[in-house]
């Protein structure tokens, strides 16, 4: 079942730039996708695109099944400083009109979900770069919604931590089966997180090429050292360089 | 820490000896400079009189902080809902903060029937900008990623005001509120100094120019260690509050790890 159609979209800022040209892009219900691309090339115009933060200039975001519920991770956490744990989670319930006392007791099951039991009552000050977007991955899911959208979410992190992540966030996704966009500039992240992978090329930002990943979930970090892994992440960097200006490939 | 504490007080002492010897050295007469010891003496013996003359200082200053905190804030909510009042409004108020009070006292002095107000208005048009304009950019100083999270979940203007924008804003206006509360006192006791000249007040600075015409100087510095001390004692109650609304998540409020 076909959840969202982006269709033949572009997007120019007031400022003349031409952040997208073009680009279309179909997602299933419950997929995970990765839009994989340079600095640059408009995969966060894209997501914002998707999540109706901004309106294309030209061409269309179809929900076929209609608009669902939607989740957003930014780059960075973007927590409420002055806000606990608990509640910078139980923040898209509060906005809902959700009780105080339901909201509270799902946000915590949901700091619960990303392995932060105990952590409710502090700041994020008092958290570690990893379990703020920890945080932020929990306030994302806590309204339950059928897309998750990514923009980098763990670019900033460490490499250790990234990859416990990336473990968990597979794990949830295959619990719940939310659909995911996944925008990354990490050829190795993409490969072991999607099914699929959209490379896009940027002046203007449109999806070139889509990459299958067939390989079977769950994957463990086994899947990080097999030969499938290393082959699969072959094609793709060549996908992406093919992707890069010419003036890059020197 | 304890240092902190310790060093501007022996420091203070020191000075204090060296003012009281040089005094007794030279045997300055009280009326060209009198020592700590007799305006700590006159302090007391004149407690009758200065206790009431603080207390309507005091009185004015508080009424005009509170003053400029309500409009100051709501005219920056107002400039920060609305570009139009904002771009209207503002130059307005600057020209206000940079008009010297002492330039306009005398006119709202003679406006205005009721002393105690007129006072008012003088130490609430100095106090109110550094609220004012430290609220607005605070108001302004939000996330663009935590504006679009509160759009994203359909949050009206309202509810991003007062989840958001005021709390981004708090550690801003407690800024401005501490430049304020000293600015509240200064604009109060100026006033008084205007309005004090045609014989009509009573608050701490009238005691400072009666003292004066009647070359009472050592209670005109009592007078004055009174003024000094009540600034100060506004300053850190302001700073205690700002402290406990920000300890736990404002940088500005936690102390370096060591």
């Amino acid at each position: 079942m076909r959840l969202l159609g982006v269709r033949d979209v572009s997007k120019a800022f007031a400022n003349g730039v031409q952040a997208l040209g073009g680009a279309t892009l179909d997602m299933e219900a419950g997929e995970f996708v990765s839009v994989l691309g340079p600095s640059g090339c408009g995969k966060s115009t894209l997501l914002r695109l998707i999540a109706g933060l901004t309106a294309p200039t030209s061409g269309e975001i179809e929900w076929p099944t209609g608009k669902p519920d939607i989740g957003f991770v930014f780059q960075e956490p973007t927590l409420m400083p002055w806000a606990t744990a608990l509640a910078n989670v139980a923040l898209p319930l509060k906005l809902a009109g959700v009780s105080r006392a339901d909201r509270d007791a799902r946000a915590s099951e949901a700091l619960g979900h990303m392995g932060l039991q105990g952590f409710e009552g502090n700041f994020p000050r008092e958290l570690s770069g990893g379990m703020k977007m920890r945080v932020s991955i929990a306030r994302a899911l806590v309204t339950q919604p059928s897309l998750l959208l990514m923009d980098e979410p763990f670019a900033a992190l460490d490499e250790i931590t990234r990859h416990r992540l990336n473990a968990d966030l597979l794990q949830l996704w295959q619990r719940t089966r939310f659909t995911a966009v996944f925008v990354t500039h990490s050829v190795f992240e993409s490969v072991f997180l999607s099914q699929r992978i959209a490379v896009m090329a940027a002046k203007p930002g449109r999806i070139v090429t889509e990459i299958a990943v067939p390989a079977p979930y769950p994957r463990s970090s086994a899947f990080r050292t097999s030969a499938d892994y290393a082959a699969l992440c072959r094609i793709v960097s060549t996908e992406l360089g093919k992707a890069m200006p010419a003036e890059w490939a020197t | 820490m304890r240092l902190r504490i310790i060093a501007p007080i022996v420091t203070g002492l020191l000075m204090l000896v060296l003012w009281e010897a040089i005094v007794r050295a030279f045997a300055i007469p009280h009326y060209i400079l009198p020592g700590p010891v007799l305006v700590a003496t006159t302090l007391v013996a004149d407690w009758a009189t200065l206790a009431p003359a603080l207390l309507v200082t005091l009185r004015i200053t508080l009424q005009a902080l509170l003053a400029a905190v309500v409009v100051g804030v709501a005219l920056a909510i107002l400039f920060s809902m609305s570009r139009w009042i904002e771009l209207s409004l503002f130059p307005y108020a600057i020209i206000l903060q940079v008009t010297p009070i002492v330039a306009i006292a005398p006119l709202i002095i003679a406006w205005v029937d009721d002393v105690d107000v007129s006072l008012l208005i003088c130490a609430w048009l100095v106090a109110f900008f550094p609220i004012l304009s430290n609220t607005v950019l605070g108001l302004r100083s939000v996330d663009r990623n935590l504006l679009s999270l509160f759009e994203l979940y359909g949050a009206g203007r309202w509810r991003t005001l007062t989840d958001l924008r005021l709390p981004a804003a708090l550690p801003y206006f407690l800024g401005g509120l501490r430049i304020s509360g000293g600015l509240a006192l200064i604009g109060a006791v100026v006033a008084e100094f205007v309005a004090g000249s045609g014989g009509r007040a009573s608050g701490l600075a009238y005691r400072i120019l009666e003292s004066g015409y009647q070359l009472r100087i050592p209670r005109m510095f009592a007078a004055l260690v009174l003024i000094s001390f009540a600034g100060i004692a506004i300053y850190l109650v302001l700073s205690l509050l700002s402290h406990l609304l920000l300890r736990r998540w404002h940088e500005s409020a936690i102390g370096r790890e060591d």
